[in-house]
């Protein structure tokens, strides 16, 4: 699944993180979702419980957040969510799904029907922060 | 065409070969290669788009069909950051990577991100085309991504230019593919490709580059210069 080679990304990007420090020390990981990559959550948590099996990082929680898509025309400066443009099709959506920036492909502003936007929010898969135990206190 | 021509002629040959089109804004190697891609399979990863048995494709027409897609430089970034991330290849042989021309974002985020890449330049012999490919060549040499060889392509009368080039740049002359008018009937159909003097020429090429030391390009001298 698609899903998996993101949550491979999230735990190699903690494994770099914590490069220098006790990995015993983490405590939480925040990741934020974008909207974009309609991520199956569960699919997702399950991949990233998975490959840190064998981390010594493999006892800190994963706390996921959804970031909401936003758009913003470079034409005439309308601002955007995903549920306000135009009816996206199943397929689309699974399109957008795989690579985000096929929305260029399907979206178009609202306001002036313009190509020439940019995805504000909602774009990638981030470690937004990661919460320590620093001398046995949290951080 | 070279890169989907020369894909065809070394899968032929037995080779695993993928190719990854990251001209996203006019991606075209799925119409050389015939292939009409939808959304990819998934295992752990996407799939690339089978062609012929060892031979598999990557291309940004697999979520977009046939729709425009208008980017800008950092989604252009984005965009080839998620295909090279997320594309299972397997084992490969060859990988080859369909540049659009220029010098944009698409060269400067690989040679950060392969550095160890190696880049086959394709001219024509016009002098425009030397001319900015002779750009190209420069900004290499900076980044030092080695380049095995410098191809000539839809050559009709001679590729001296190109040849001209190449001994300027310290780089291998690689070889031409001469212009070949029935090529267009053969677009579409990856068994007529493959039995075009194009493919004979870049297998020729490909050989040729294989066994010739691939240098990193040091000071080219610009034209009208000194040094």
């Amino acid at each position: 699944m698609h899903e998996w080679a993101l949550a491979d990304a999230v735990i190699e990007a903690t494994a770099a993180a914590l490069e220098g420090r006790d990995p015993a020390c983490l405590r939480a990981v925040n990741v934020l979702i974008g909207e974009l990559q309609a991520i199956d959550r569960e699919i997702f948590d399950f991949a990233l419980t998975t490959l840190r099996e064998e981390r010594p990082f493999r006892g800190a929680r994963y706390k996921l957040e959804t970031e909401p898509a936003v758009f913003l025309c470079a034409a005439c400066g309308r601002e955007w969510s995903l549920q306000e443009s135009a009816s996206l099709t199943p397929e689309t959506r699974e399109a957008i799904h795989f690579l985000p920036e096929a929305a260029h492909a399907f979206v178009r502003c609202p306001s002036c029907g313009s190509p020439d936007f940019r995805v504000q929010k909602g774009r990638g898969v981030s470690i937004s922060s990661l919460e320590l135990s620093v001398d046995g206190t949290s951080t | 065409m070279c890169t989907a021509v020369a894909g065809i002629a070394l899968a032929g040959r037995g080779k695993r070969v993928g190719i990854l089109d990251l001209d996203l804004q006019g991606a075209s190697t799925h119409v050389f290669l015939g292939v009409h891609p939808g959304l990819p399979k998934e295992d752990k990863g996407i799939l690339p788009i089978p062609v012929l048995d060892n031979l598999h494709l990557m291309s940004v027409a697999a979520f977009t069909g046939e729709l425009p897609l208008a980017l800008r430089g950092a989604e252009v970034s984005e965009a080839l950051r998620e295909l090279l991330a997320v594309t299972q290849w397997g084992t490969l042989d060859y990988l080859f990577i369909d540049m659009p021309p220029g010098i944009g974002d698409e060269v400067l985020d690989l040679a950060r991100l392969i550095p160890h890449m190696e880049a086959i330049v394709v001219s024509t012999p016009s002098q425009v085309s030397v001319a900015v490919v002779e750009r190209l060549l420069a900004v290499l040499g900076e980044m030092h991504i080695a380049v095995p060889g410098v191809i000539a392509n839809m050559v009709r009368e001679s590729a001296e230019s190109v040849k001209d080039l190449a001994r300027r740049c310290g780089v291998t002359f690689a070889g031409e593919v001469q212009y070949e008018p029935g090529i267009e009937s053969a677009v579409g159909a990856p068994g007529a490709l493959g039995r075009t003097g194009a493919a004979t020429a870049l297998l020729l090429a490909l050989e040729m580059m294989r066994f010739s030391p691939a240098p990193i390009i040091r000071g080219i001298p610009r034209r009208g210069g000194t040094g």
